[in-house]
């Protein structure tokens, strides 16, 4: 509909604009317009979630369970929710304590992982001869559920911080690998052979070729792997024995029945997830498509 | 006149993907090329032409036979053989000049040098005004007329060109032909130029070199020695000559017909 009408539009003024024989016109970005149109879409999608919520307390407040414990509502989340930012206390501390400390496990676990896979990444992408026996142990990695690693980090950390930072560590940094490592064997064999025709350095056809072919796998990789990092950071602290977190709170909320509060955790999980995709990661993506030349604009 | 490029007695075989069947591609083809040739390569599609330049250019090695460059074996690409490939092969992310500048990444010149040969390079292709334009806002022509400045940029002995200009109609074609032949004049190159146009390597070529049909084997030569100014299809001349490539090309499948009299050298004088 809105295409259509917006196409319309444009033809109008090319049709008045006719007499000077022009058939290109430039056309007006109208970013409010698709902006609008994006967080419209959003909306929605945010509301189906919350009825469905809703429905199911409902649903089972009234028919389904003992009466002696209720299913959380969203009113009663958003209500403590509030509270909660506004600054009363959650097991000791504030939401924000929980939240700063659950972000910097992450970024901390994500970072070591980042950096260790992009560069695993490149080398095995690179190494033809390598990449068959060396992506066979990223593969096996690929396939350990973050939470098994719980023994290990035990073993090597013991309880605290440091076992969940190697937990999101090692559960970030296979899908990393593996999307670099496929996306530098991505330029082209006749890119390729200009790259070797005119003499270009190593440190060059790196830059030059590889990297921006595979930009846009690298980021993916860095994406799954983030949000990989995030969904086994909440499981960790429920069970590696730190005393703050969002996990911990909502494993701490299950012992003393305090679901609203788990609830609210939940929701701000999701908040953090859905901000570092929607805006961080597709602003990220946008950028890299529009420099590599992929989509209109010089 | 130099010797610059010799083929002798080169056999390549390929593996399909399955390593399962191994083709034969080109079979005993050995070839001669002087300095300041235009040696245009006809043949059917698939007769190994491609295969013929990548082997020349260093991008693969023979499986028997050598080649030489100057005398020396050819181990590794080199800018001293520039190809144009048959295939797009600009890099989308960098804009014309940046593309064209890239043939020389290889070389040890400042920035300022680098510019002032991509520009003059770009020049010579008719694309100047195009230079901060991203390769996808362009049509196939000029794409491969900024593949053609790359080229040229690097500055190399000779220029391997596949079917550069085969995916473009035909008066764009011929103005681009008439652009390469310009360049050749003007800078004395040797050029190896593979085509499926009859007519195009008439126009350009003093020498016709046709491959038979896979496994590819050189079949006749016609050396035209008239001046490229000259050059009239009209005439008797050249439509005889045309329909003697053709009918070549035609009969060219059972290849083991013309084993005998291969090397076949026809001279049309001016
Ligand atoms: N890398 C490769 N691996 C395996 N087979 C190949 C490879 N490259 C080419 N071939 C095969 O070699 C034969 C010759 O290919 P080539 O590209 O040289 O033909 P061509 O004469 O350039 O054809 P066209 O005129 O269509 O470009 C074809 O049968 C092709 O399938
Ligand atoms: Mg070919």
């Amino acid at each position: 509909m809105g295409n259509q009408n917006r196409e319309d539009r444009i033809l109008s003024s090319l049709l008045e604009s006719r007499d000077n024989n022009e058939h290109v016109i430039d056309v007006p970005k109208d970013r409010v317009y698709i902006l609008i149109t994006n967080i419209v879409t959003f909306l929605i999608g945010i509301l189906i979630v919350l009825l469905i919520w809703q429905g199911f307390s409902v649903l089972y407040n009234e028919y389904i369970g003992s009466s002696l414990i209720s299913f959380p509502t969203p009113l009663e989340a958003f209500d403590r929710l509030f509270e909660l930012l506004s600054g009363s206390n959650m097991f000791g501390l504030t939401i924000y304590d929980h939240v700063f400390a659950s972000l910097k496990r992450w970024t901390i676990g994500y970072l070591i992982s980042a950096v260790i896979g992009v560069l695993t990444g490149l080398i095995l992408g690179y190494c033809t001869r390598l990449y068959s026996v060396g992506i066979i142990p990223v593969h096996i990695l690929q396939m350990i559920p973050g939470l098994a690693w719980i023994p290990i980090a035990m073993l090597i950390f013991g309880l605290g911080d440091e076992s969940a930072i190697f937990i999101i560590a090692m559960t970030a940094m296979a899908p990393i690998i593996i999307n670099v490592s496929s996306g530098i064997r991505k330029a082209p064999p006749v890119i390729m052979r200009v790259a070797n025709m005119v003499g270009s350095s190593r440190l060059s056809i790196f830059s030059n070729i590889l990297i921006p072919y595979a930009s846009l796998d690298i980021i993916n990789g860095l994406r799954i792997g983030l949000a990989n990092g995030w969904r086994v950071l909440i499981a960790a602290e429920m069970v590696v024995g730190v005393a703050v977190g969002l996990g911990f709170s909502i494993s701490q909320a299950t012992y003393v029945v305090d679901y609203v509060s788990a609830f609210v955790c939940i929701m701000v999980i999701c908040a953090i997830g859905l901000f570092v995709e929607k805006v961080v990661f597709v602003s990220i993506e946008k950028y890299i498509r529009r420099k590599l030349g992929l989509e209109g604009g010089a | 006149m130099m010797c610059i490029l010799e083929a002798k007695n080169v056999y390549k075989v390929y593996l399909d993907q399955k390593k399962t069947k191994g083709r034969l591609v080109l079979n005993n083809v050995s070839l001669k090329v002087d300095e300041g040739e235009f040696i245009c390569l006809i043949g059917p599609s698939g007769c190994g032409k491609t295969t013929m330049l990548n082997l020349m250019a260093g991008f693969e090695t023979p499986t028997r036979g050598e080649i030489l460059y100057r005398g020396n074996q050819i181990k590794k690409p080199s800018w001293e053989r520039g190809v144009v490939f048959q295939e797009y092969s600009l890099l989308p992310w960098m804009n014309v000049i940046e593309n064209v500048k890239y043939g020389l990444d290889g070389k040890k010149l400042s920035d300022k040098e680098k510019d002032q040969i991509a520009i003059d390079c770009l020049t010579m292709v008719g694309l100047s005004e195009f230079a901060e334009q991203r390769p996808n806002l362009l049509s196939g022509g000029m794409k491969q007329r900024v593949a053609i400045a790359r080229t040229l940029a690097m500055d190399p002995d000779i220029m391997l060109m596949d079917e550069p200009f085969s995916s473009l109609d035909e008066q764009t074609r011929k103005r681009l032909d008439n652009e390469v032949y310009d360049i050749w004049l003007k800078k004395q190159k040797t050029v190896i130029f593979v085509t499926h146009s009859v007519d195009e390597a008439l126009l350009l070529g003093t020498r016709i070199v046709m491959f038979s049909q896979s496994p590819g084997e050189i079949i006749k030569e016609w050396k035209i020695t008239i001046d490229h100014s000259k050059r009239d299809l009209a005439t008797s001349e050249f439509t005889l000559l045309k329909q003697e490539i053709l009918s070549s090309l035609q009969t060219c499948s059972c290849a083991d017909n013309y084993t005998n009299n291969s090397q076949k050298i026809i001279n049309i004088e001016g």
